[in-house]
């Protein structure tokens, strides 16, 4: 009876032990095939290398290694024999690696399990068999991208011309991959040279000196303080990885007013293709416009004013047609800014014409706090409308034509008739 | 003044009936429709039907409204059972057509007698226009070339039976085969016997409704066309330089004046002649002779003398057959195109038998 006791007694120890054994050992298996020697396993930073497979000795020599290392650079190297294990922590988590056996052949190949504690922390890029080994293995590493844009002069006038310059430089411990720089449009300035170019997709490898990414001259069109729109970027690491977005600095520009009153002065003057026409002919003109001046012009109203006589059939998209007179109207035109706007004439009745070309516009003179108005009028030279050449049917009497017309339209419309009759 | 109709069925009856408007304006010329007017005596309306609206755009002096499309896909391709079925689906509004035009003394309707449309419209036609009113109706029926193969020749045998059958009033035969002597090629040769017989229906027109001396008119039309077997033709001569009327009416009535291969002489049971011209060239003494020549063996002959001042003889001729051979020939081939036709109808149908034993096998695969 006492016997049996304490049977049950082990029993129950022996459940309660293998109760607590099983959980502590709740491990997850990453691994449980055969690897080639030569080639690795890798967690994160660690590969194991299969270094050495000893078939008829049912052994093998593995070599673990820690980040881009050398080949006698590794951190553990366990012989372990067909069933046994070895144990080794990464990151706070333990790992263990049992040769579950060994294979001889033209590459030796050894069967490993492959356990961690917890598999949190393990990164799905950075996991799994490497080709080749701990040499072959990539892992994630962090590129950080440092852009600066700077500026060559930071206080300017206006109609000056800034250089700046975007460079950029990885100070992380990875090459940045597949970069895409974006550099936004800089109002109020003007890009009048782009040296570099946009550039393209690109790598940025660590500690390289800075890359120079942009260089362009921006042309200051108006006075105030501006700061620069920073450059972007968007970039992976080696394993594919995106990472936030990065932007340069903003550097701060002043563009003053020119010392002097600025004033914008639009030359405006219309050609014509033809100045002496017969009637019923077209006319085409050309209107030019350029700012000459030292500040861009605002608001500016162009009034083609067409003599009777003369009539305005169409032209460029921009003219639009405001009670009759043809009228242009832009909002701003800069320094140095040049337009050409097309249109066409038909002559309608003889006699002699000019056209007048009435422009007013306003613009900041830098000083003072109102705008300033300008209007102007330019006038073309004379055109010259002569007899077209079917004018002399019409210098006779209407029953002269009349006439024939009425016999003609009467046959038409009688043979029409019958068409119409016959036509099936 | 007459009322006459005039109805083209198919595209041998449409082609007929243009000619025939053509004539009517008097110029030859394309362009007569635009400065000319048509010169018909009487109040004459014309109609033509047809299945296959290309004929009746071809049409060119025939108005518009006129010319009326039974939708029916490309024609009815020869096929009579087809036609008919056309016409009975559409008779209400050929009808009420005709009926638009209100009443008439007389009627034509022409159509050839091998075709799948007029052919089988017109007896249908007929039929049913008898039924209506009491106006003769007369039909100008064309007969195929022997050549044109078996369907046409069965079409044709049917065709004229089922016209004679529909109740008319008479038919005038018009032969292709024995006209074909116009020669040229086939489309001149069809506008050339299409002008014989627009000729001869303008010159009877004309005559139905002219002043004449010793007078014919549409009563004794009706009775000419009364007599014989039903079958009629028609001879025409038109001198063409100085020469006896005696000449002009022996031509009217040979070989080369007729529409239908036929010994008058022997065949004809009752005849009208018409002889039109100035009053100097027209001899009584020699039209006596030769009436009386064919009332001799015809029996009666009624004739009519339109008096024109300038004009060379003119002979018009209407005959009635109390026999005719060239049909009875014309028959007899026949009888062999059906036959012919028949015989592949059914090897068409063994082939079909060859088909549906094929069709046993339809959805199935071969297993292996
Ligand atoms: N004289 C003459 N005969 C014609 C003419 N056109 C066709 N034919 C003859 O008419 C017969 C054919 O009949 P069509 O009138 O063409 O036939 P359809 O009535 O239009 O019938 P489908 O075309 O079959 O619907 C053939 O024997 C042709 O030789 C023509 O303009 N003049
Ligand atoms: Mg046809």
């Amino acid at each position: 009876m006492f016997h049996k006791r304490k049977i049950l007694y082990t029993i129950f120890l022996i459940f309660i032990f293998s109760f607590l054994f099983t959980g502590s050992a709740t491990a997850v298996t990453l691994f449980n095939d055969t690897i080639e020697q030569g080639d690795g396993y890798q967690i994160n930073n660690f590969v194991i290398d299969v270094t050495e497979v000893f078939a008829s000795q049912e052994a093998a020599t593995l070599r673990i290694y820690e980040g881009e290392s050398d080949d006698d650079d590794y951190v553990y190297d366990p012989f372990l024999s067909v069933g046994d294990s070895y144990e080794f922590d990464i990151e706070d988590e333990e790992a263990e690696i049992t040769l579950i056996d060994v294979y001889s052949g033209v590459v030796p190949r050894a069967k490993l399990l492959i356990t961690v504690t917890d598999d949190d922390f393990i990164n799905s890029n950075t996991e799994g068999v490497v080709d080749g080994g701990h040499s072959e293995a990539e892992y994630s590493l962090t590129p950080v991208l440092k852009i600066s844009k700077s500026v060559d002069n930071d206080n300017i006038n206006v109609g000056d011309v800034v250089r700046v310059t975007v460079t950029v430089e990885n100070t992380g411990d990875g090459e940045a991959q597949d970069v895409v720089f974006s550099d936004p449009q800089q109002p109020k300035f003007i890009l009048v040279d782009d040296i570099l170019g946009t550039p393209g997709r690109m790598d940025v490898a660590v500690d390289d000196s800075p890359k120079k990414i942009y260089v362009y001259d921006l042309k200051a069109t108006e006075a105030g303080t501006f700061s620069l729109n920073p450059t972007t970027a968007s970039f992976t690491n080696s394993v594919g990885e995106t990472f936030p977005e990065v932007s340069s600095n903003s550097p701060t520009v002043i563009v003053e007013a020119t010392e002097d009153l600025v004033n914008a002065t639009l030359d405006i003057n219309t050609e014509l293709d033809a100045y002496s026409v017969e009637r019923n002919s077209e006319i085409q003109g050309l209107l030019r416009i350029k700012n000459t001046g030292t500040t861009s012009a605002e608001a500016v109203t162009l009034k083609l004013i067409i003599p009777d006589g003369l009539e305005y059939t169409g032209g460029d998209p921009s003219i639009e047609e405001i009670s009759g007179v043809p009228t242009i109207y832009l909002d701003s035109f800069g320094i140095q800014q040049e337009k050409e706007i097309d249109f066409k004439l038909e002559a309608k009745e003889i006699g002699t014409y000019t056209i007048s070309t009435e422009s007013s516009y306003m613009y900041d003179d830098g000083v003072n706090p109102e705008l300033q108005e300008v209007s102007s009028t330019s006038v073309t030279n004379k055109i010259y409308v002569t007899k077209g050449e079917y004018d002399y049917l019409f210098e006779q009497p209407v029953y002269v034509y009349a006439v024939p017309l009425v016999i003609i339209g009467g046959i038409v419309g009688w043979i029409y008739y019958r068409h119409k009759q016959y036509k099936f | 003044m007459l009322n006459i109709l005039i109805i083209g069925n198919g595209q041998c009856g449409n082609r007929i009936l243009d000619a025939i408007n053509r004539e009517a304006f008097g110029k030859k010329s394309r362009l007569a429709k635009f400065y000319s007017q048509q010169k018909y005596k009487s109040n004459v309306q014309t109609i033509a039907i047809n299945t296959a609206v290309n004929d009746l755009k071809e049409m060119k002096f025939t108005k518009a409204k006129d010319r009326i499309h039974i939708p029916h896909l490309h024609g009815v391709g020869a096929n009579r059972n087809v036609g008919k079925h056309v016409f009975e689906d559409n008779k209400t509004h050929i009808l009420r057509q005709i009926e638009d035009r209100g009443n008439f003394d007389v009627c034509f309707v022409i159509t050839s007698a091998s075709g799948g449309t007029g052919s089988s419209f017109t007896p249908l036609l007929v039929k049913e226009l008898k039924e209506k009113h009491d106006y003769p109706v007369y039909a100008i029926v064309v007969l195929p070339f022997r050549e044109e193969g078996t369907l046409y020749l069965q079409n044709a045998a049917f065709c004229l039976r089922d016209v004679r059958e529909s109740g008319v009033d008479g038919i005038i035969l018009a032969d292709n085969q024995f006209l074909k002597q116009m020669g040229g090629n086939v489309e001149s040769a069809y506008n050339g016997i299409n002008d014989m017989i627009a000729k001869r229906l303008l010159f009877l027109l004309d005559a139905l409704d002219s002043e004449m001396m010793m007078v014919t008119d549409l009563g004794d039309f009706k009775t000419v066309m009364g007599g014989g077997a039903g079958l009629a033709t028609i001879g025409f001569y038109e001198a063409d330089t100085e020469m006896p009327v005696r000449t002009a009416i022996q031509n009217a009535l040979s070989p080369s004046g007729l529409l239908f291969s036929s010994n008058v002489y022997d065949e004809a049971s009752r005849a009208m002649i018409i002889i039109k011209g100035d009053k100097e060239r027209l001899s009584i003494d020699e039209i006596s002779t030769e009436v009386e020549k064919l009332s001799s063996a015809v029996g009666h002959v009624f004739k009519g003398i339109i008096v024109r001042n300038g004009e060379l003889p003119q002979v018009l001729a209407v005959l009635t057959l109390e026999s005719a051979s060239e049909l009875e020939s014309l028959y007899s081939i026949a009888v062999d195109a059906i036959k012919h036709e028949k015989e592949k109808k059914e090897r068409v149908s063994n082939v079909k038998e060859v088909d549906r034993a094929f069709s046993q096998i339809d959805g199935m695969d071969p297993s292996y």
